[in-house]
């Protein structure tokens, strides 16, 4: 049942996105020494983006059509394509995701130096652009959206990173445009291939239009093309230097968004439109992610810098929310949806502590140099604790439902890839307990005695985090169902060409 | 057919570019001729305030006789606007009747669509010329561009070998002269030879296409009993290549095959491109701006009037259908030069080569975009649409690119990558519209470069070039790595104590509106779909 009654009449889907853009090019033409203006707005402008997708949730109706708030305006129609937008519960979940990492994104860049104006509007661009993929239910205008988050991140990442920035930058190009590549071909394929010409997602999905033998050849192409954005292994390289060199503000997008781009985009366009060929391809995708999820956590353990170490556990993490996905049962997909959404937030947590609270204070991110931060930034160690423990899949945190939910799924198909799966779990448990420990404990560097306490800013984006991944720890009722009744026509479509059979 | 005087006003653009020529040419009679810098500076900034403002009349007049975009209401109450609104009702009587001109020079929807973008593309150039002027004869120099700027006009119309070549060698010389225009910079002099000696060349290659397409028709209209019926017209040949036997299409593929090479050197499709670096490079900047925008239009406009009018029955396949005419031609240089202009583009230091290469590589979408011409009707149309489209943002692109860099080198930056370090700090506005520029070449959403490129590869892979499509994808992909490297100093590297960036505000203004078009093609391409329709289909 819905919360809220929306008015029809307003296009709120579109003002979700169009309210960061908007801020975003308004701020680009204000000069740099209206710091406090450009800051202020872009901050607003991210929270009301981010109340919209609360407000859109409430109104809702899960018992209602699949697709509501439905917009469709003429867009390019000599090529059958149209501004269609909708949203699902999944659709729902991700576009939550969104606000909650954007303002917090835009709570911790209040310190940045330099170029604000530009800043400022690639950020809102950044939020805004990810926003309209996951609201698109027209492929070609979600790849616009999709593509449209790359120069933004870009410039971004070599513009205001750290660690070999412009190395870091051009890898990340050069990843998102050859999956980009792929995402294009397969794009062309499917709308000739469906004979309708259109890209219409929910014509496209909603019939089983496509020979199988022409699923089989192009849903690897479209799984890929988004996969290198997920970050999915062996593709995952522009991540943890991407991830690294980032400004604070973008690895937490970077990870906390826009990995979710890719995953999306694999569930709703590979997935949902081509079921056949998902399904002739999940057993050699899952043993990819199964493995990956380990070798991610497996690396995370090896590293030295904190940060390449959260950066690492993003990739385990999104190979377990994809494990969930191509695990192809009801179960594991919700609980691939949902380890989005926690990792989501968690990682920008992490990102949020490691980047901001300690890297721009101690300007180390080795794990050796640093420790007993505890005693001088208690509320950031409480924190990385929060986030980290949701990482461990402890009970109690949002991360705990989705590992769950995940695990679970793939032991109805693939028993023995969940044992594998399950490994990362200790891992994970193991590198962020000696995190913790490293950093926040024994005993505290000279040179760290006189670290400057937490601003405003970075306590209410942290306590903003975390008190979200314990809300839904708690409460994960109504989230859980949200996703669920989003993936369900999913696997239905699924199960129908790849049934589980059920272990003796 | 006979040429009436009611004819005329089909003609009015060119005839009005014809006249402007020589105005720019007489009026600088008028000017103070002196040899102080300033004096040399009044002069040059009238004749190209005159170029500047009659290209503009022009461009509108052409818009509102093309009447593609809009056509004025018939009389209706007399109200404030009524003098002007009869004049645009007369402009559009006048242009409406579309059969070729004796049939020999079209004045349907394409040849609108060229004359808007070839003489919007010498309106560009010249407000950004009032920056460069050149060292002496400025008036000539904008009489030299008007020319070209005919030239093109009437080869974008063409339905005759001679008006196609004579049209082709006036836009061609004209150019060699501008090409080299500062003859006292050795790159310049340099530029305007090696330009010429390419050009020469490959208008010989042309002409000699040119016969044989000639010579084919006189051996069909002897065949058949009757005197030989020798014609230069379009259609004649099309007659001709219909009831060729197997021997004459040799001869048919051969004149293909010359012809195309001959125009392949105005697009710098390789192999015929290696004039296009150190041109582009030597020339001054707003001519090297001219010729990688209009100077390929018209060039393409050429091609299609040719492939589609005069061989569209040797038009073939590139795909599963077969490997055969001129398609394959056309798919094997698309090949080539996406794969060798973007591999080559790679290593570039200097921008401005960085860039030429870019356009080389964007010649080979060109190419793609053409094969599906000589397919069905339906298929034909909305390829031509997408080329239209593709034509309409890849001239703007480079027009942004260009003249960004031209106002660069007009404020004392030097051309290599290195040099626009920090821009960002430097000239926002700048730094701005080169972004814009180049992530609409590189095919970033929601600029205009990818709808285009997006229309493009959806025509060229329904014509059956997939796997062509395929590997243009790739190449997009070694694209964005080279168009990286502009932008890295842009944004990524500090202005250390380099400079700021002044422009002239009429340099500004034009640029920013060309990044803002730019921009509204991407986000809202409907409208321009529809007007690419429209040209395509009023015939």
């Amino acid at each position: 049942m819905k919360l809220v009654d929306l008015a029809p009449t307003i296009p709120w889907l579109s003002l979700i996105w169009l309210v960061p853009l908007a801020t975003g090019t308004l701020v680009a033409f204000l000069p740099d020494a209206r710091r406090q203006l450009i800051r202020t707005l872009g901050t607003l402008a991210a929270a009301v983006s981010c109340a919209l997708a609360v407000l859109v949730t409430l109104g809702y109706d899960p018992g209602g059509p699949r697709y509501q708030f439905v917009e469709q305006l003429p867009w390019l129609p000599g090529l059958g394509a149209s501004y269609l937008l909708g949203v699902d519960g999944i659709s729902l979940v991700m576009l939550l995701l969104n606000g909650v990492v954007l303002v917090a994104a835009a709570l911790l860049s209040w310190n940045v130096a330099g170029r604000e104006s530009s800043y400022w509007a690639l950020l809102l661009l950044l939020g805004a652009g990810a926003s309209a993929v996951f609201v698109s239910l027209d492929l070609l205008i979600l790849l616009v959206c999709y593509e449209l988050t790359l120069l933004p991140k870009v410039l971004l990442i070599g513009g205001w990173g750290t660690t070999r920035r412009e190395y870091a930058a051009t890898k990340l190009a050069l990843f998102m445009m050859a999956g980009s590549a792929l995402l294009i071909a397969g794009a062309i394929a499917l709308y000739f291939g469906s004979a309708m010409r259109t890209f219409d997602l929910r014509l496209l999905g909603a019939h089983a239009l496509f020979p199988a033998e022409f699923q089989q050849r192009w849903f690897l192409p479209l799984f890929l093309g988004f996969g290198v954005l997920a970050g999915i292994v062996p593709f995952h390289g522009w991540a943890p230097t991407g991830h690294v060199a980032a400004p604070t503000a973008a690895s937490m997008m970077l990870a906390g968004v826009m990995m979710k781009l890719g995953a999306y985009g694999c569930l709703r366009v590979a997935i949902g439109v081509l079921p056949a060929g998902a399904a002739a391809w999940l057993a050699p995708l899952a043993v990819v992610m199964a493995l990956g999820a380990v070798l991610g956590a497996a690396l995370a353990m090896a590293q030295r810098d904190i940060k390449f170490m959260v950066a690492y556990s993003s990739i385990g993490h999104m190979a377990l929310a994809l494990l969930g996905f191509v695990s192809g049962s009801r179960t594991g997909m919700t609980g691939g949806v949902l380890q989005l959404f926690a990792h989501g937030v968690l990682t920008a947590l992490l990102f949020g502590v490691v980047g901001r609270m300690i890297y721009d204070r101690t300007h180390t991110r080795q794990m050796a140099e640093l420790g007993g931060l505890r005693q001088v930034l208690p509320f950031a160690a409480l924190l990385f604790t929060l986030g980290g423990l949701s990482s461990m899949g402890i009970p109690g945190f949002a991360g705990f439902w989705a590992e769950f939910g995940v695990l679970l799924g793939t032991w109805e198909r693939f028993p023995a890839l969940a044992l594998v799966a399950a490994l990362a779990v200790p891992l994970t448990g193991g590198y962020t307990l000696l995190a913790i420990s490293r950093v926040f404990f024994g005993p505290l560097p000279d040179a760290l005695a006189g670290v400057p306490r937490l601003t405003w800013q970075e306590g209410v984006a942290g306590a903003w985090l975390a008190t979200i991944l314990l809300a839904v720890g708690l409460a994960p009722g109504p989230l859980t169902d949200l996703v669920a009744g989003g993936v369900a026509p999913i696997a239905e479509a699924l199960a129908r060409v790849a049934p589980v059979v059920p272990l003796p | 057919m006979m040429f009436q005087i009611s004819d005329v006003p089909r003609l009015l653009p060119e005839l009005m570019l014809a006249v402007l020529a020589l105005l720019v040419l007489g009026s600088d009679v008028l000017e103070r001729w002196a040899d102080d810098p300033a004096a040399r500076r009044e002069r040059g900034r009238a004749a190209a305030q005159l170029t500047g403002i009659g290209l503009g009349l022009i461009w509108l007049v052409t818009l509102v006789q093309g009447g593609l975009a809009f056509t004025i209401a018939p009389a209706g109450a007399a109200g404030p606007l009524d003098a002007l609104l009869s004049l645009g009702r007369n402009l559009q009587a006048g242009g409406a009747e579309r059969g070729a001109l004796l049939g020999a020079f079209a004045t349907d929807g394409i040849t609108v669509m060229a004359r808007l973008l070839l003489i919007g593309a010498a309106l560009v150039v010249a407000l950004l010329a009032g920056d460069h002027l050149p060292d002496a004869h400025p008036a000539e120099f904008f009489t030299l561009l008007l020319l070209a700027t005919l030239g093109m006009c009437v080869m974008a119309a063409a339905q005759e070998l001679i008006i196609a070549f004579v049209a082709l060698e006036c836009s061609s010389i004209a150019l060699y002269v501008l090409a080299g225009y500062s003859a006292r910079q050795p790159a310049a002099a340099e530029a305007g030879m090696k330009y010429l000696l390419f050009g020469v060349v490959s208008s010989a290659v042309l002409l000699y296409g040119m016969s044989l397409a000639y010579g084919v028709t006189a051996s069909i209209g002897g065949a058949d009993g009757g005197p030989p019926r020798v014609n230069t017209s379009f259609a004649a040949i099309a007659e001709a290549v219909r009831v060729a036997d197997v021997a004459q299409r040799g001869a048919v593929m051969l004149a293909v095959t010359l012809m195309i090479a001959g125009v392949a050197y105005k697009l710098a499709l390789v192999p015929f491109h290696s004039w296009a670096p150190d041109v582009y490079q030597g020339a001054s900047p707003t001519v090297a701006a001219f010729l990688a925008a209009a100077s390929k239009t018209a060039g393409v406009f050429l091609l299609v009037r040719v492939l589609t009018a005069a061989f569209p029955d040797v038009a073939g396949a590139a795909g599963a259908n077969g490997f055969t005419g001129w398609a394959a031609l056309l798919a094997l240089l698309a090949l080539s030069t996406l794969v060798l202009g973007n591999l080559a583009a790679l290593p570039q230091d200097v921008t401005r080569r960085l860039l030429a290469y870019s356009s080389i590589s964007h010649a080979g979408f060109l190419a793609l975009a053409l094969l599906p011409l000589g397919g069905a009707a339906p298929l034909r149309d909305a390829a031509s649409a997408a080329l239209l489209y593709y034509l309409v943002v890849a001239l703007i692109g480079s027009l942004a690119a260009f003249g960004a860099l031209a106002a660069l080198q007009a404020a004392g930056v030097a051309d290599r990558l290195e040099d626009l370090a920090g821009l960002r700090q430097r000239n926002p506005l700048l730094a701005a519209v080169l972004t814009i520029a180049i992530a609409s070449m590189a095919g970033l959403p929601p600029l205009a470069g990818f709808t285009a490129k997006f229309a493009v590869f959806v025509g060229a892979w329904e014509a059956g070039a997939a796997w062509l499509v395929v590997i243009a994808l790739v190449t997009t992909v070694i694209a964005l790595a080279y168009y990286l490297r502009v932008l890295r100093p842009i944004w990524m590297q500090p202005a250390d104590d380099r400079p700021t960036v002044s422009v002239a505000p009429v340099t500004a203004v034009t640029l920013a509106l060309a990044a803002l078009a730019l921009i509204a093609l991407g986000v809202l391409p409907g409208p321009l779909w529809q007007l690419a329709q429209a040209a395509v289909l009023a015939r």
